[in-house]
Order: C-alpha cells, then sequence, then structure tokens
C-alpha cells in the first residue's frame, strides 16, 4: 500500500537551492582568514578558537568546558570526526588547555 | 542504541532473540578488553603527568563520558517513557592506541493495556562498540573490533542523545545500519588529503558475521567519503555499505551539512536508499545569538524544523517502514548549561497506517569524568 508515491513538492526545490547555496558559499569563501593573510605566526588562542568554531561546532554546541585533565583523550577521541591534521591538534590542545 | 522512542525499535527487538551460544565468548571478549586497558594503561599516565606536550596542560587520563536522559514520548496517545544511560569508556594506551567502548542502557516502560494501567516494560544493554583505535597519524586510523558503523550523518554522528536536536531517529535511519548499527570487524579511516581550503576524509571498512551474545554483526563492507570546506563550513558525502549476509543488497547515502554563519543556522539533509526503499530528511537548527531582547537568555534556545519521506520499494520492512510516509516535526531545546539540556518536540507522522501525532519531552545530562586522580599535566 502506498500513501502517495511521489516527492513532497518542496523537497526538490529545496534540495536543490539548499545544495547549490552551499556550494557556492564553499567556492567564494574557500580560504580561511587564517590563510588568507600575510604569513605570521599562528596566535594559538586565535586559532584555537577558529579551529573550535569550524571543526568541533559542526556536531557540539559551544562553548564546550573541559577539565585539561581529559583533554588530550578526548581530541584523540574527536580528530578523525573533527577532522584535525596534527598541526590543527596542537592548536587546539593549546586553546583548551593552555 | 540511542534510538527513537517510537515504539520497539528494530534494534531492541533483534537483541531479544540474540544468540544464546555465544554468552561466554563475549564474556571473555569483554574480560581481555578490560585487561589490555589495566595492563596498558599505567604506563601512559606516567607520560602524561611527566612529559608536557608542546607546552599544553592537556591531560591523557582515562575518561568515562557519556549522558544520562529521560525522554517522555507520546505516539498517537500512547504514553511511554525511556529513561537511558550510554556511558563511553576511552582508555589511551601508550601514545598510539585508544581504546573506546559505547554501551547503552535504553529503558522503555509503556503503560499494560497501552493507554491505562500501570507503566511495565524493560531496560535494554546494547554494547554498541569496543574498538581499538590504532591513530597512526592524521592520514591513518586503524579500528579494530566492534564499532558503530559510518554511514550517512546519523549513525555514528548524531546517535548519541545529548547531541540529536530531535529525539525520533529519521525514517530512514535503517538503510544502512540494520539490524545491529554496529559492526565487528576491521576499519581504515582518516583524512585523505588537507587543504586550508578543503579537506577529504574517507573510511572503509569490513565486518564479519557474529552470533555473539551482546555482540552481534553481519557481513557487510563498506566506506565513506566527504569533503569538508572548513571556511563555508560545508561538508558534502557520499556512504556506500554492501551487505553480504543473505541477499546481498546496496545501501547508499548522500549527505550535506552547512552552517552559513550570517544566518546562526546548522542545516543537514540526507538522502538514502536501499533495495527496500529510501527517502530524505532536511533538518535545520537555529539558535537567536543576538536577540534584541534578553540575548543571554534567548541564546539558549534552539528552534529546530525537520521534514522527511520514505518511499517503500519491494516491499519494504528490513527496520524500515512497509508503507510510504511523511513527517514534518519541530522542537524547541534549551541549554541549561554545555552539559544539561531540556528537549521537546512535536511531528506528525502522514502514513497510510493511519496518521498520528508524536510527542517529546524531557532532558539530557553529558558528563565527562577522569577515571585517574592525577594532577594536570
Ligand atoms: C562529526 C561529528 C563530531 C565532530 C566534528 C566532533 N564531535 Fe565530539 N562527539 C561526537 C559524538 C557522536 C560524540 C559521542 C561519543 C561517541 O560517539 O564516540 C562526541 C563526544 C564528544 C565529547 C564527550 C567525550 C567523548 O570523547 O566521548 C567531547 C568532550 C567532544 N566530543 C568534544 C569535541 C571536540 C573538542 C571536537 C572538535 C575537535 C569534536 N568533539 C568534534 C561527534 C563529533
Amino acid at each position: 500500500m502506498r500513501y502517495g508515491n511521489r516527492i513532497h513538492w518542496l523537497a526538490l526545490p529545496i534540495a536543490c537551492g539548499l545544495g547549490s547555496a552551499a556550494l557556492l558559499a564553499a567556492i567564494g569563501q574557500s580560504v580561511p582568514a587564517s590563510a588568507a593573510g600575510p604569513k605570521t605566526r599562528p596566535d594559538p588562542a586565535v586559532e584555537g578558537e577558529r579551529i573550535f568554531q569550524q571543526n568541533c561546532s559542526r556536531c557540539h554546541i559551544p562553548p564546550m568546558v573541559l577539565n585539561p585533565r581529559v583533554t588530550g583523550t578526548i581530541i584523540d577521541h574527536m580528530r578523525v570526526r573533527a577532522r584535525l591534521s596534527r598541526k590543527e591538534q596542537q592548536l587546539l590542545l593549546k586553546y583548551l588547555a593552555p | 542504541m540511542t534510538r527513537a522512542v517510537t515504539g520497539l525499535t528494530p534494534l531492541m527487538r533483534d537483541s531479544r532473540i540474540a544468540n544464546e551460544t555465544g554468552r561466554s565468548a563475549s564474556r571473555l571478549f569483554l574480560f581481555s578488553l578490560a585487561l589490555l586497558c589495566f595492563v596498558f594503561a599505567g604506563p601512559r599516565m606516567d607520560l602524561a603527568q611527566d612529559s608536557k606536550p608542546d607546552q599544553t596542560s592537556a591531560g591523557y587520563v582515562p575518561v568515562l563520558s557519556g549522558a544520562f536522559a529521560y525522554i517522555q514520548n507520546s505516539s498517537g496517545g500512547v504514553q511511554s517513557l525511556a529513561p537511558q544511560i550510554n556511558p563511553v569508556l576511552l582508555v589511551p594506551m601508550g601514545k598510539s592506541l585508544l581504546l573506546e567502548s559505547h554501551v547503552d542502557f535504553t529503558g522503555f516502560f509503556q503503560r499494560r493495556n497501552r493507554t491505562s494501567g500501570d507503566f511495565t516494560g524493560e531496560v535494554f544493554k546494547t554494547i554498541e562498540s569496543a574498538q581499538v583505535d590504532w591513530l597512526a597519524d592524521s592520514h591513518v586510523t586503524g579500528v579494530a573490533g566492534r564499532f558503530l558503523l559510518p554511514f550517512g550523518l546519523y549513525s555514528e554522528r548524531l546517535t548519541p542523545v545529548w547531541i540529536h536536536n530531535l529525539q525520533d531517529v529519521p525514517l530512514t535511519y535503517a538503510i544502512g545500519t540494520h539490524p545491529y548499527g554496529s559492526a565487528d570487524g576491521l576499519m581504515l579511516r582518516g583524512v585523505a588529503a588537507s587543504q586550508p581550503s578543503v579537506n577529504f576524509q574517507y573510511s572503509a571498512y569490513f565486518s564479519a558475521h557474529s552470533s555473539i551474545d551482546q555482540l552481534p554483526a553481519e557481513r557487510a563492507a563498506g566506506g565513506d567519503g566527504s569533503m569538508f570546506f572548513p571556511a563555508a563550513r560545508v561538508e558534502t558525502g557520499l556512504s556506500y555499505q554492501r551487505s553480504l549476509e543473505g541477499y546481498q543488497i546496496n545501501n547508499e547515502a548522500a549527505y550535506l551539512t552547512w552552517q552559513p554563519q550570517s544566518f546562526e543556522i546548522n542545516l543537514k539533509a540526507e538522502y538514502d536508499r536501499n533495495h527496500y526503499g529510501d527517502g530524505y530528511w532536511i533538518e535545520g537548527a537555529h539558535s537567536p545569538q543576538q536577540f534584541f531582547f534578553a540575548p543571554r537568555f534567548f541564546r539558549r534556545f534552539q528552534l529546530v524544523g525537520r521534514m522527511e519521506q520514505f518511499f517503500v520499494r519491494n516491499g519494504g520492512g528490513h527496520g524500515l517502514s512497509d508503507v510510504d510516509e511523511k513527517r514534518p516535526e519541530f522542537g524547541v531545546n534549551y541549554i541549561l548549561r554545555d552539559d544539561w539540556k531540556l528537549v521537546s518536540s512535536y511531528g506528525r507522522l502522514f502514513s497510510s497506517n493511519g496518521n498520528s501525532n508524536t510527542w517529546n519531552f524531557g532532558f539530557t545530562y553529558r558528563f565527562i569524568w577522569p577515571l585517574w586522580p592525577g594532577k594536570r599535566s
């Protein structure tokens, strides 16, 4: 028994709209703020905050309060999900547990 | 598994018929994991306290994290109560091994005669993962043991009760996760290539058949590949899984997440398909950061909306509905602190089996407890 065999009339335009807007945004802003400016030594606090906002807040709602004693274990646990490079991992550790 | 509270989930049903013969093998497996953790945890403690990795005070002690939650659900006039605890144990062993295990205890209680009488039910225990992660480098992480299937957006990322925005799992959830949600086998994953502008991630796994009590799994192979544009906060990916047990079927998913900063919104969308059905869900969550009145109070609100549809193919079933369904759902959550959240939602299911309303109310509490009395390192 079928309830309605066609996709909701709003679904396709929403999916196409969302997809193309996201793609345009991705192409338009493809260089992160830190990589755009002249080469200076990254400030761990600023970079750590940026990495948290970009990589962790995809799945978690900030702010997140962490006991420094557990921070290393947790970043080891989350690093694949957050797609962290070794450098980003170090900057984030400095930011979360200075 | 932290699943919908709208009725007995397929996983719960399957866990009831789990093969009893493997009980002793599962005890042996868990005992060996515990032993490993005690043998190897010690050296890492010393390392954590003596060395200062690149000038941070970050410690590497074993952690027990997870959540308590209590969700009260009303579906088509039938009430159910679902208290749950989902502990996650993390034990770092040496420099590049991490042992992790997720267990879920979900109670499911309904009135004896569905709408009248006292509440009765039972508590379901599921070992979702018991795995060793080999953290080779950011390009490769090897996983061995029992792990959550990395399929689509939901299973591995949004399943925890303190993370998902709406309590009901999507109508297509069983695609790629049916029947157990977890695999017993090996997985390789990591960041294949990373540029400041875009980064590519992969995972590839194989699961063996297992009828061990508490650790059941089906033979399957699959993988996931995704691209992430950090500046725009856009992620898009594809998941594929071939189920190699009984009928060999393909499960496929395509997904997109986007957090446009200017709109303070978190968007997620996924399309899933297999032999028994296909469907999509689109979800948006908004927290007003700059509300003109009492901004500190209002920024803790989270307004959520999700639209989803499921279409039957070849009779459906296998964890999916056997009729076409459609469900708009709305939620209002309030984040009391970063660990406490009040949740509420309303959804209406349109189905030829009968339309019904679904209400959810409850709270979630996330905990992170260090399991070692060490000082900061
Ligand atoms: C793709 C989604 C995703 C991303 C990105 C992510 N997390 Fe998580 N996080 C989860 C899930 C899911 C859990 C629940 C535990 C589990 O499933 O392993 C979790 C658990 C946690 C916990 C509880 C303790 C634990 O480790 O289980 C903390 C703290 C945490 N994450 C912090 C972070 C931080 C910091 C980042 C950024 C570096 C991050 N997460 C990135 C999905 C994510």
